[in-house]
């Protein structure tokens, strides 16, 4: 058994009221529509005066002649009332009229009058004395007719309206009794609604208590809440909301949100707003919310949601959280994790440097004997040789030859003892042990001493020295002489028997270049990358002497003092190009 | 137009003797407030004014009917009548007081003639007062019908 729902039972009884309502209404319109086209027709017929006016208009012919008999009236006088008489049954034989005479049963009679007044209508045309009183007889039957018509008329005209009262009686009824429905179906309707009106108020009673609650919690929750309809516009902003934002109420609610505040302009948000808007729920973590350019922002959580009712979507819902807290917190940790991990850093670094200090220490000394083993070798025969010799020709030798034997030797222990210095340097340096001074020195006149204690150990070598601009760098002189010694050094020991080496000083600005230039076989292209480290010598360099720390030395220091050396290869040119920076204005 | 009319109507009653306008007899007499009182008019004074046609139904006959005529309010005009009730008689005595309000509301016209015939003096004639009671809902009243003077005679302006 299927139950009809409670909604529909109670229309049922109102539906049938306003179909009874109807119904009846519709009903007693029609009756009285056909009364009153009833009334309006009938009214208008009006015999018995007809009568009267016929019965009237013949007296008065029959008088008009006899008094034309006593010579009172002109024969005009008798065609004008005869002519009256005539038009009156002239009315009587039209349509309505005659309709109704013949209802009466008075047809024929009027035919045999109406043929009588034919008759005695050119009587008047010349009225003689007989004539006149011819004229009188003939018009006798009229007034008697007229009489009885009347007579008969009044009757049935009675007995017409009685007839037509008693429709009209049993019309109005009938209307009456449809009338006592309508307002029997007009009781039932009001009840109803009045009913559904005390319905009505009771839930709109409940549905302002819900939304007062609402309100309520609306209002006194700590997050910001705002709504806005399908246009994006505000309809709901509460006070959290406006303590975070900074703008009150009054200023949110009917105008776009991305005009109410910068924070809901920012392209993400607005299409989150938007997405919102669409059906989908968004979520934005840790928002800045600057509530005035100057103030630290505050940072919010911010949730979206669609608000949908039984139509679709009619706006969304904004959930925001002040978790600037939080946010601190997060940042705090942050923080710590960073400095953690930069200790961390500090200390992974310190070790390792030990440890490659440590690993090059070994290196050194591993090197140090290999050197040993392949560079003292060379010149520790050439002194045993010399010496040897000396031992040999012990008493035959001339002090010449002696004082000569004797500088090979030494020079041999000297070279031996520059070895060692240079290895030595190049530890400290590793090491970190080496600091520079820094003065402003002339590289031109550094640079003639080296070309004079070049000449001495190698007379043919042939240097140049050209300059160009200021030659004063700002460098330890000590190092920058050590550096440019080297340099020049490496020039004429790799350059071409005989070809000229060349040092250009040239002022560019903030550095001071000097550029070391031999000609000769150059360095092998796969070399170049790694001529500056240390322990690595040129293939080159084979039967030469040298420690392979020259260069590395020579970078380090140029670079401990803001300098650099860099290669540079030309057309069967070798190029080391020494940078050192120029004093300031401000240097002493 | 009716001023021209109006005019040439001014200039035949002051060239007829008084009363008896035309060559022929004088069918209708408008007495009362009117220019000099009182004028007659016979059927060709009236066939020398404005010819208006009216069709209509009435009570007293059956079928619908073309009456040719003259509007009342022109005619009033003509005689500069001035008032607002007319008492309207006809051959029999019969009399009536119609307000001048019904002439400017409705055409109601004087006709002579009854689908292009003349009216007969034994019949409705030689004048009737016919108002055009199919076009106007209110004119179809009892009230209105008595108004329908035929056989007029007399029109007294008061």
């Amino acid at each position: 058994m299927t139950r009809l729902p409670r909604p529909a039972i109670r229309l049922v009884l109102p539906f049938l009221a306003v179909v009874i309502f109807a119904g009846l209404l519709a009903f007693s319109l029609v009756r009285m529509t056909r009364v009153e086209s009833d009334m309006r027709v009938d009214a208008e017929q009006n015999m018995l005066w007809v009568m009267h006016q016929a019965a009237s208009a013949a007296r008065r012919v029959t008088e008009t002649t006899l008094r034309a008999e006593l010579g009172e009236a002109e024969p005009a006088e008798i065609a004008l009332r005869l002519d009256i008489l005539r038009s009156r049954v002239a009315l009587l034989n039209a349509g309505p009229q005659r309709r109704f005479v013949e209802r009466i049963g008075l047809g024929k009679e009027l035919d045999r009058l109406t043929d009588t007044l034919a008759e005695i209508a050119p009587m008047v045309e010349d009225p003689g004395d007989g004539r006149l009183a011819e004229l009188r007889a003939a018009l006798a039957p009229f007034p008697p007719f007229f009489a009885r018509a009347a007579n008969k008329t009044m009757i049935a005209e009675w007995d017409d309206l009685g007839a037509r009262l008693g429709t009209y009686r049993a019309e109005l009824q009938t209307t009456i009794v449809a009338l006592i429905g309508i307002l029997a179906a007009g009781g039932v309707l009001a009840a109803t609604l009045v009913v559904a009106l005390r319905d009505s108020r009771h839930r709109n009673r409940m549905l302002r208590q819900a939304r007062d609650f609402s309100g309520l919690l609306i209002a006194s929750s700590g997050e910001g809440i705002a709504a806005v309809d399908r246009t994006g516009r505000c309809t709901l902003w509460n006070g959290a909301m406006a303590d975070m934002v900074g703008r009150p109420a009054e200023h949110a609610v009917g105008r776009p949100l991305n005009e109410v505040s910068g924070f809901f302009a920012v392209t993400a948000i607005r299409d989150g707003i938007a997405r919102a808007l669409a059906g989908e729920n968004a979520r934005f973590r840790l928002q800045p919310l600057f509530r005035n350019q100057d103030d630290t922002p505050l940072h919010v959580d911010l949730r979206l949601f669609p608000m949908r009712d039984e139509t679709g979507i009619v706006g969304a819902i904004a959930f925001m959280h002040d978790a600037s807290d939080r946010h601190a917190a997060e940042r705090k940790d942050a923080e710590n994790r960073a400095r953690l991990e930069q200790l961390v850093a500090e200390r992974t670094r310190k070790l390792d440097d030990a440890l490659r200090r440590e690993r090059s220490a070994a290196d050194l000394y591993r090197n140090f004997a290999a050197m040993i083993s392949h560079q003292f070798r060379t010149p520790l025969a050439v002194a045993d040789s010399a010496l040897q010799r000396l031992i040999r020709r012990a008493g035959r030798a001339d002090t010449r030859e002696v004082g000569e034997r004797a500088a090979r030797a030494r020079d041999a222990i000297a070279g031996l003892t520059r070895l060692v210095d240079s290895t030595l340097d190049a530890a400290r340096i590793e090491t970190g042990q080496m600091d520079a001074r820094r003065e402003r020195c002339d590289l031109a006149a550094m640079l003639h001493d080296i070309r004079e204690q070049q000449r001495a150990a190698a007379p043919d070598a042939q240097i140049e020295i050209t300059t160009s601009g200021d030659t004063v760098a700002l460098c330890d002189p000590a190092h920058a002489e050590q550096v440019l010694k080297n340099l020049v050094a490496n020039a004429v020991t790799y350059g071409a028997p005989g070809s000229p080496i060349t040092v250009a000083l040239s002022d560019h600005g903030d550095t001071l270049r000097c550029d070391i230039s031999n000609i000769g076989p150059g360095i092998a292209d796969a070399e170049r990358a790694r001529i500056f480290e240390r322990n690595v010598r040129g293939t080159n360099s084979v039967g030469k002497p040298g420690t392979g720390v020259g260069l590395f030395i020579g970078r380090t220091l140029a670079r401990m003092q803001g300098g650099d050396i860099a290669l540079l290869t030309g057309d069967g040119t070798t190029t080391f190009r020494l940078s050192l920076p120029r004093p300031t204005e401000a240097t002493p | 137009m009716r001023n021209r009319w109006a005019a040439g109507l001014a200039v035949i009653l002051l060239t007829a003797p008084h009363g008896a306008a035309g060559d022929g007899d004088a069918i209708l007499r408008i007495t009362g407030n009117v220019t000099g009182g009182a004028v007659a008019f016979d059927l060709d004074d009236l066939h020398d004014l404005p010819r208006v046609t009216l069709e209509t139904s009435t009570v007293v006959t059956d079928g619908i009917h073309r009456f040719t005529g003259v509007l009342m309010r022109d005619l009033l005009a003509g005689v500069e009548a001035d008032g607002d009730t007319v008492t309207a008689t006809a051959l029999n005595d019969y009399a009536v007081d119609i307000p001048v309000a019904d002439f400017r509301d409705y055409d109601v016209i004087v006709a002579y003639a009854m689908d292009g015939t003349p009216l007969d003096r034994a019949d409705k004639g030689p004048l009737w007062i016919v108002y055009p009671r199919d076009d106007h809902t209110a004119l179809q009243d009892i009230r209105y019908d008595y108004r329908w003077v035929w056989q007029l005679a007399r029109l007294d302006i008061r």
